[in-house]
């Protein structure tokens, strides 16, 4: 039998970011995973970015006018939703890895996605 | 029952991951969220700018008291471990080979090892710069 | 008067040498049956050709699952009523994570090996049996054969894992539920099959196991508590109490 559909792949790491149809725990790890790589990206470019600071009051200072840009101001809303997100997500994690809500675990997970979306509210209206 | 029915086990269950690079993982993860946030806070309500943001001269300020560094760099260390044990956590679910993963792991380390470096040699650079 | 609907049973085909593609028959069915029956009526009265499995039809055998609509379903449990509706289409797939043999019958064999390799119990004698504890006289003849263990070993928490669609070394759902069922102390060569690469730290908390199983294994909340196990093993080995 030389049929390789339908046989697991890392190909299809694509359907860890579809949970269409599926239950709340998917919805969680497809958040989880998309957060940890954004979170990743800003790390690295935020390590970067400090390397200003070495460089005297002006190159620095000059940045800081990027920080009053509006779409300057959308990315970093992007990166506080991820870190709430990611952040409550795995204490769910670390919850039900200890045995702790397993059998709540989907009731966890839309809790905490609530208390994420009032958050990520109250810092757009203290940006905006 | 042997182990020898499993697939993967000419050599043996795979020994990519294990209990205590987990366990990093996940002690990492609550004393980020904890670390983060007074980051947040420092950095966005006690600058001199309307934003909140710090300005250099706030930032130099601000690295005078030894703690400062000191607690930035261990956020550097643990924000850093708990990213790139994630991100290997990512590619061992892709199913890489043996070669493919050392590979990985050498990677991540160098890069891992290295923003620490440049972290610490940065916040000693911003401190002794109020001198 | 039995109730009859009028529906498409949509079923994937996939022969070897083919291209994977749907076939359509349009049927008449007592929407109080089940998924299973309307596969065997295609079978039996519209195409001779498709190869599907099935043997107990009461969900004790674990052979007949499948997708059903997208999502993971032991079919012949699964009321036609529950699933569509009178005039729509029902859509038939093998389950995902397995090596499709012919249509809706798929691969089964690196499952079951991993099944083996963590000694998962199946059905025994009960005199026979290594059960902690056993009564010192079984009451009944009857009790001669007993169920140590509700995982049928359908497969549907493989299909429906996630990080089993992208790397078949993971032991999987069900084959992490039964080594802990066996339990770390009472097995100790379990400690370096399960706290591995391919083993519970594999396991990304997504519960879509125990959402799909017809049979209360709970598969995710094993995994959790074996993950408890796994700590707590080489956490007294470190300090010398192995």
């Amino acid at each position: 039998m030389n049929n390789t559909r339908n046989q697991p792949s890392a190909r299809k790491f694509w359907s860890w970011f579809m949970p269409v149809g599926r239950q709340a725990g998917s919805w969680a790890f497809a958040l989880n995973r998309i957060t940890a790589i954004g979170l990743t990206f800003y790390l690295f470019l935020h390590l970067g970015v400090l390397s200003l600071l070495a460089q005297g009051p002006g190159a620095y200072d000059d940045f800081l006018v990027l920080t009053e840009n509006p779409f300057i101001k959308l990315g970093e809303l992007a990166v506080v939703a991820a870190a709430i997100l990611h952040g409550l997500n795995g204490i769910r994690i670390i919850l039900t890895s200890f045995g702790v809500g397993v059998t709540r675990q989907k009731q966890l997970f839309y809790g905490f996605m609530l208390i994420s979306v009032l958050v990520i509210l109250i810092f757009t209206a203290r940006m905006y | 029952m042997s182990q020898s029915t499993l697939s993967s086990s000419a050599s043996g269950p795979r020994p990519g991951e294990n209990t205590w690079i987990w366990l990093i993982k996940i002690a990492t993860g609550p004393l980020l969220v904890i670390v983060l946030l007074l980051h947040f806070i420092a950095n966005h309500y006690f600058g001199s700018m309307s934003s909140g943001l710090m300005t250099y001269e706030d930032v130099i300020k601000y690295f005078q008291n030894p703690i400062i560094p000191a607690i930035e760099i261990l956020f550097l260390i643990t924000v850093v471990t708990h990213s790139l044990i994630g991100l290997r956590g990512i590619i061992l679910d892709m199913n890489p080979s043996r070669n493919t993963l050392k590979i990985v792991t050498w990677l991540l380390t160098i890069l891992g090892v290295s923003s620490v470096v440049y972290g610490i040699w940065l916040a000693l650079t911003i401190a002794s710069k109020g001198s | 008067m039995t109730e009859q609907w009028n529906i498409t049973l949509r079923i994937y085909r996939q022969k070897e040498n083919e291209a994977p593609h749907f076939d359509n028959f349009k049927m008449e069915v007592n929407p109080d049956e089940y998924v299973l029956d309307a596969v065997e009526r295609a079978w039996a009265f519209h195409d001779r050709t498709i190869c599907f499995r099935h043997a107990c039809h009461h969900s004790t055998c674990g052979a007949c699952g499948m997708r059903v609509n997208g999502v993971e379903k032991l079919t012949c449990i699964t009321l036609i009523r529950d699933v569509t509706k009178n005039g729509a289409t029902l859509k038939v797939e093998p389950l995902r994570n397995f090596p499709v043999v012919s249509d809706l019958a798929v691969d089964m064999g690196p499952f079951y090996r991993k099944m083996e390799a963590v000694g998962a119990r199946p059905v025994l004698p009960v005199t026979e049996a290594e059960i902690e504890n056993p009564p010192a006289k079984w009451d009944t003849d009857d009790a001669q054969y007993i169920r140590l263990s509700d995982c049928i070993e359908c497969g549907l928490c493989i299909s429906a894992c996630p990080v089993m669609a992208t790397t078949p070394e993971y032991l999987g759902p069900a084959p992490l539920a039964a080594a802990q069922d066996n339990g770390i102390k009472r097995k100790p060569e379990l400690l370096s099959i399960v706290d591995c690469e391919d083993g519970v730290w594999r396991c990304h908390s997504v519960f879509e196991c125990t959402a799909v199983c017809p049979s209360f294994v709970d598969p995710a909340r094993r995994i959790m508590d074996l993950r408890k196990q796994v700590v707590g093993a080489r956490v007294r080995k470190l300090f010398g109490k192995a």
